[in-house]
C-alpha cells in the first residue's frame, strides 16, 4: 500500500486519553458551582480547549498527520474568530442601545425556577 | 526498466518515521498526483466536510451568543433548568452530566474500534463500532427525554419559556436539535458500516473505512463539547 | 530509483452504462452532469431573463403591462436575484464548468466519488424545483428582495409572505446540501487525483479558480444555511432569532428580542464569499481563455495563484461593507473599509497581468476572445464603482440606489456572464466535437457586450443623482425625479429587452450547431492543457483510453522560441 504515516499506536494512548476526557469532563462539570465571574467563564473555556484539543489531536489522530493535512484542517476555523469576535462587539452594542432607547420594563434578575411542579 | 504511467512515488522515508515539519509541508503541496500523501480519498474527503459541519456550528453557536449577549431580558439559569430532582435533592445538569459521559465513553470505544480496523481484527472492529451505535442510540434518547420534560413538565416552547428572554427555548431546540440529528445520522452510518464489515464488503482494504467513520463520530463528540460548554455551563 | 505503485486512479470503477436512464439521467460521468448543471442552470436563467424584462418594462414603460402589480415586481425582483446569484453563476460556473473541466484538465478520469457527484445534480435539481414552485403556491413567490432581509420577509405586507418565503429558504437550504456535495468532491479531486506530472503549480488557472471558490463555497454556505433555518424557525415556529419586538399594521406581535442585524451579519457572511464564489472561477477561466487566444503564456502565473488564494481568504473579512447603513456597530465601518479597500489588490494584479498577457501578443480576434476582452473592461468598470461603494462616507448617499444596482450587475451580471459565453464558446468543440457557429457567436457578442455597457453605464448616473432601488413607481417626473431619468429609464429598458433577446438567439446556436455545426478537430484552439489532449472528441468515459497521460510542463506553454508550433501540449517531454 501507499506510504503514510503509520495511522496504528499502542492502545494505551487512546485509553488515557479517554481517562483524560473523563477527568475533565468532571472537572468542567464542576465549574457549575462556581459563581459567575471571571474565573467561571476562563475555567469553563479552558476545559473545553483542552477537551476539543485532546479529541482532534488523538482522538482524530490529527497530531500525527503530516502538516498539509493539519493546515487543511485548522486554518480555515481561524477565519471563524473574525466572526465570532465581530458579533460579539455587535450583539453588546445592540443590547447597550436597547438599554438606551427602551430602559422602561427591563428585568435585571432572572426568574426563579418553580419548584413547585417539577416531578421526579 | 518499466516506468508505468501514471503511478504514486513512494516517499522515500521510512513509513513510520514523521518526515520534518516544514520540509514535508513544502514538499507535499509542491508534489505532483496528491497532496495529502497517504489519504485515501474517503478520508479527506470526510475532513473537508467536517470543516464545512464546523462552520454550520459555529454559525449556530454564533447566533446563540448573539442572542443572549443582546437580549435585555435574563437569561435562564441551565443549572436549574436542566436540574434532576434525586431523592429530593436537586441536582444540577445531572442529565447532561450523564449524556457527557455516555458520549465520551462512545468516542472511547471507536478509537478502539479504529484499532482493532487496523490490527485487521474485523469482528473486534465490528462488535465495538455496534457498542459506539448503542451508546449513541441512548444519548440520543436521553436528549429526547429532555426535550419532552422541558417541553411537557416545563412550559418551553421556541417562542417562550417561563425562565427568562424567550429564546433561550429556541436557541435549545434549535441547537441540540441539529446535534441530535447529527448523532442520530451517526447511529445510522455506524450501523450501516457494521454490517457491511461484517458481510465482508471492505476486506480487501486497509479498513481505513473505520477510520473515516470514527473521525465522523469523534466530531460529532466534540460539537457536544462545544454546546455542553457554552449553552449548558456558561 | 523510487519504486512504483499503481495509484487509486488506475483501478477505478469507471461507470458503464446500460441503459438510457443510467447513461443520460443518472449519468456518473462527469461530462454528463456537467451538462445536465449547465443546461438545468440555462433554462432558470431564462427565467430569470424574463422576470428582468418585466422589471425593466415596469420601470420604463410604467403601466404598459397592467399585470406588473408592486406585488408581482417585487416578487420578479426577488426571484430574478436568487436565481441569477445562485442558481445560474453559482451553479453553471461550479456545476457546470467545474465538474467538466477539472478531471480532465488534472488527467482523471473522474471525479473520485462519481456517485455524489450525481447525487449533487440531483438534489441541484429539487432545489430548483422547489424554488419554481413558489410560483405555484398560494401567495406566491417572496417578493423581499434576493437578501430576504427580516422583519419583512416574514411579515404581512411583502408579498409571497404565506409559503414563497418558506419555499425560498427551503430551496436554499437543499442547494446548500447540493453544493456541498459537489464541493466535497472538487476538492477531494483537485488535491489528491491528479495525473503523474501534475503538480499543483502545473495545474490551469481555470482549476486554481475554481479550487478556491469551491473552498470559499464550502466555508461561506454554512452560514446562508444557518439563516434560513433560524428565520424557517422564526416563520414558522414563531422564534426570536431575527424578530424584535414589533409592531405590524396595528398589532404587536408575540415576537421579541430578535435582532434584524444578526441575519444580516450571517447572511452577508455568507454573502459576500458569494460573489467571489461567482467571481474567481470566471478570473479563472479568463486567464485560460487569454492565453489560449493571444497564443502567449500568462503573464505571472505565480502571482494570479497567490491572488486567488489572498482574495479567497480576504473576502471573508469584507462582508459588512453591505450593512454601512444598516444600523451596526459604528466603527465596523472603519474596519470593513480598510480590508475591502485592501481586496482590491490583489483583484487589481489580475488586471494587470491579464493586460500584460495581452501586450505584444499575437492576439486572435475569435469569438472566445471577445468574450474575454470584454470581460477585462466590463468587471474594471464594475470594480472602480466597487471602490466608491467601499468607502463608507461615499457609500451614505448611494446606498441603495441605481449605483449599487450598476456596480453589482456589472461585475457579476455582465463580467461573469461574458465569461460563461466566452467558455461555452471555447470548449463546446471539445464537449461535441464540432464548433458553435461564428457569424452567430459575433452577433450575439457584440449585441450582449454593447447592449449590457447601454444597459448599466449610464444607470450609475441614476444612482448618482438619488433615484432609489426596489422602486415599484418609476417614471413620474417630479422634483425627485427628472425628466432625465425618466428618459433614461425608457432607454436602458429598450436596451435591455434587445440583449435579452439575443440570448434566446445563443440558445438556438447551442442547440443548432449540436447537429448543424462545423466539425472540429481535437484541439481547435491549439491549447495546451489536457483537456485537449483526450485520445477522443468528444471524450469517452474514463476519458483516456488506457494510460492516464504525464505531464511534463507548465499549462502556458505558447509560443515558445525554438519549437514548431506555436504551443506545446503540457504532455509533451521536454527536450534535453
Amino acid at each position: 500500500m501507499t506510504d503514510e504515516p503509520s495511522q496504528q499506536h499502542p492502545i494505551r494512548i487512546y485509553l488515557i486519553v479517554w481517562g483524560l476526557l473523563f477527568l475533565i469532563s468532571a472537572l468542567s462539570y464542576m465549574t457549575d458551582f462556581i459563581d459567575r465571574g471571571f474565573w467561571r467563564w476562563a475555567l469553563i473555556l479552558l476545559f473545553m480547549a483542552l477537551k476539543a484539543g485532546f479529541i482532534v489531536a488523538v482522538f482524530m489522530h490529527v497530531r500525527w498527520e503530516r502538516l498539509a493535512l493539519m493546515a487543511v484542517v485548522l486554518a480555515p476555523p481561524i477565519l471563524l474568530l473574525v466572526l465570532v469576535g465581530l458579533m460579539a462587539i455587535e450583539s453588546d452594542y445592540t443590547r447597550s442601545i436597547r438599554f438606551e432607547y427602551f430602559a422602561e420594563g427591563v428585568q435585571e434578575e432572572a426568574l426563579p425556577v418553580s419548584t413547585s411542579n417539577k416531578h421526579n | 526498466m518499466t516506468c508505468a504511467v501514471g503511478v504514486e512515488r513512494k516517499s522515500v522515508q521510512g513509513a513510520s518515521e514523521a518526515p520534518p515539519l516544514m520540509t514535508s509541508f513544502s514538499a507535499d503541496w509542491g508534489s505532483d498526483i496528491s497532496t495529502l500523501k497517504g489519504v485515501p480519498w474517503g478520508k479527506a474527503m470526510m475532513w473537508v466536510f467536517l470543516v464545512s459541519d464546523t462552520f454550520i456550528f459555529t454559525c449556530f453557536l454564533v447566533g446563540y451568543m448573539a442572542v443572549r449577549m443582546s437580549t435585555v431580558e435574563p437569561w435562564p439559569n441551565p443549572s436549574e433548568v436542566f436540574a434532576l430532582q434525586v431523592f429530593g435533592n436537586s441536582v444540577p445538569l445531572l442529565l447532561i452530566a450523564i449524556m457527557t459521559f455516555i458520549l465520551i465513553s462512545s468516542s472511547g470505544t471507536m478509537a478502539m474500534a479504529v484499532n482493532m480496523g487496523y490490527q485487521r481484527r474485523k469482528d473486534a472492529a465490528t462488535s465495538l463500532i455496534l457498542v459506539t451505535a448503542l451508546l449513541g442510540a441512548m444519548f440520543v434518547g436521553m436528549q429526547a427525554f429532555e426535550w419532552s420534560k422541558l417541553i411537557l413538565d416545563e412550559g418551553v416552547r421556541p417562542w417562550s419559556n417561563p425562565f427568562g428572554a424567550p429564546q433561550f427555548g429556541a436557541v435549545f431546540f434549535m441547537v441540540t436539535g441539529f446535534h441530535g440529528l447529527h448523532v442520530s445520522a451517526g447511529v445510522v452510518y455506524l450501523l450501516t458500516i457494521a454490517f457491511r464489515l461484517r458481510r465482508g464488503k471492505y476486506d480487501e482494504s486497509n479498513f481505513e473505512i473505520v477510520e473515516i467513520t470514527g473521525l465522523y463520530w469523534h466530531f460529532v463528540d466534540l460539537v457536544w463539547v462545544f454546546i455542553f460548554a457554552l449553552f449548558y455551563l456558561w | 530509483m523510487t519504486e512504483f505503485e499503481a495509484p487509486y486512479q488506475e483501478t477505478m470503477d469507471v461507470q458503464h452504462p446500460r441503459s438510457w436512464i443510467t447513461r443520460y439521467w443518472f449519468s456518473q460521468d462527469h461530462k454528463v452532469i456537467a451538462v445536465q448543471y449547465g443546461v438545468t442552470a440555462i433554462a432558470v436563467g431564462l427565467v430569470a431573463l424574463v422576470l428582468s424584462g418585466l422589471m425593466r418594462i415596469q420601470i420604463g414603460f410604467p403601466g404598459l403591462l397592467p399585470f406588473i402589480t408592486p406585488d408581482i415586481y417585487y416578487q420578479a425582483v426577488t426571484m430574478h436575484g436568487m436565481i441569477m446569484v445562485i442558481f445560474l453563476l453559482t451553479a453553471f460556473l461550479l456545476g457546470a464548468f467545474g465538474n467538466f473541466c477539472i478531471p480532465l484538465m488534472l488527467g482523471a478520469r473522474d471525479m473520485v466519488f462519481p456517485f455524489v457527484n450525481m447525487l449533487s445534480y440531483h438534489v441541484y435539481l429539487l432545489s430548483v424545483v422547489v424554488l419554481m414552485a413558489s410560483y405555484f403556491v398560494p401567495g406566491g413567490p417572496t417578493g423581499a428582495g434576493w437578501t430576504l432581509y427580516p422583519p419583512q420577509a416574514i411579515l404581512p405586507g411583502t408579498p409571497g409572505v404565506d409559503w414563497g418565503i418558506v419555499t425560498m429558504l427551503l430551496s436554499l437550504i437543499i442547494f446548500v446540501v447540493a453544493f456541498t456535495m459537489g464541493g466535497l468532491n472538487y476538492i477531494t479531486t483537485i488535491l489528491q487525483a491528479r495525473t503523474r506530472g501534475m503538480t499543483l503549480m502545473r495545474m490551469p488557472l481555470t482549476v486554481w479558480g475554481i479550487l478556491m471558490a469551491t473552498v470559499l463555497g464550502l466555508l461561506a454556505f454554512p452560514a446562508l444555511f444557518v439563516s434560513a433555518v433560524m428565520m424557517l424557525l422564526d416563520k414558522l415556529v414563531g422564534t426570536s432569532f431575527f424578530m424584535p419586538a414589533i409592531v405590524s399594521f396595528g398589532q404587536p406581535l408575540e415576537y421579541s428580542g430578535g435582532s434584524p442585524l444578526l441575519f444580516q451579519h450571517l447572511f452577508w457572511f455568507f454573502g459576500h464569499p458569494e460573489v467571489y464564489i461567482v467571481a474567481l472561477p470566471a478570473f479563472g477561466v479568463v486567464s485560460e481563455l487569454i492565453s489560449v487566444h493571444s497564443r502567449k503564456n500568462i503573464f505571472g502565473y505565480r502571482m494570479m495563484v497567490w491572488a486567488l488564494v489572498a482574495i479567497g481568504a480576504l473576502s471573508f473579512v469584507v462582508w459588512a461593507h453591505h450593512m454601512y447603513v444598516a444600523g451596526m456597530h459604528p466603527y465596523f465601518g472603519f474596519f470593513f473599509a480598510t480590508t475591502t479597500l485592501i481586496i482590491a489588490v490583489p483583484t487589481a494584479i489580475k488586471v494587470y497581468n491579464w493586460v500584460l498577457t495581452l501586450w505584444k501578443a499575437n492576439i486572435k480576434l475569435t469569438v472566445p476572445m471577445l468574450f474575454a476582452l470584454a470581460f477585462i473592461l466590463t468587471f474594471v468598470v464594475g470594480g472602480l464603482s466597487g471602490l466608491f461603494l467601499g468607502n463608507v462616507i461615499i457609500d451614505v448617499p448611494l446606498s441603495d440606489t441605481y449605483f449599487v444596482v450598476a456596480h453589482f450587475h456589472m461585475v457579476m451580471g455582465v463580467a461573469p456572464i461574458l465569461v460563461i459565453f466566452g467558455g461555452i464558446y471555447h470548449w463546446y468543440p471539445k464537449l461535441t466535437g464540432r464548433m458553435l457557429n461564428n457569424a452567430l457567436g459575433q452577433l450575439h457578442f457584440w449585441v450582449t457586450f454593447l447592449g449590457t455597457y447601454a444597459v448599466y453605464y449610464p444607470m450609475h448616473y441614476l444612482g448618482f443623482i438619488g433615484v432609489p432601488r426596489r422602486y415599484y413607481a418609476n417614471g413620474v417626473e417630479s422634483d425627485f425625479y427628472p425628466a432625465s431619468a425618466v428618459t433614461l429609464n425608457e432607454f436602458i429598458t429598450v436596451a435591455a429587452l434587445v440583449v435579452g433577446l439575443m440570448q434566446f438567439v445563443f440558445v438556438y446556436n447551442l442547440i443548432a450547431s449540436y447537429f448543424r455545426g462545423k466539425r472540429a478537430g481535437p484541439n481547435p484552439w491549439g491549447a495546451t492543457t489536457l483537456e485537449w489532449q483526450t485520445p477522443n472528441t468528444p471524450p469517452d468515459h474514463g476519458n483516456w483510453g488506457g494510460t492516464l497521460p504525464t505531464v511534463h510542463r507548465w499549462a502556458y506553454d505558447y509560443s515558445v522560441p525554438g519549437e514548431e508550433q506555436d504551443f506545446v501540449p503540457q504532455n509533451v517531454e521536454r527536450r534535453s
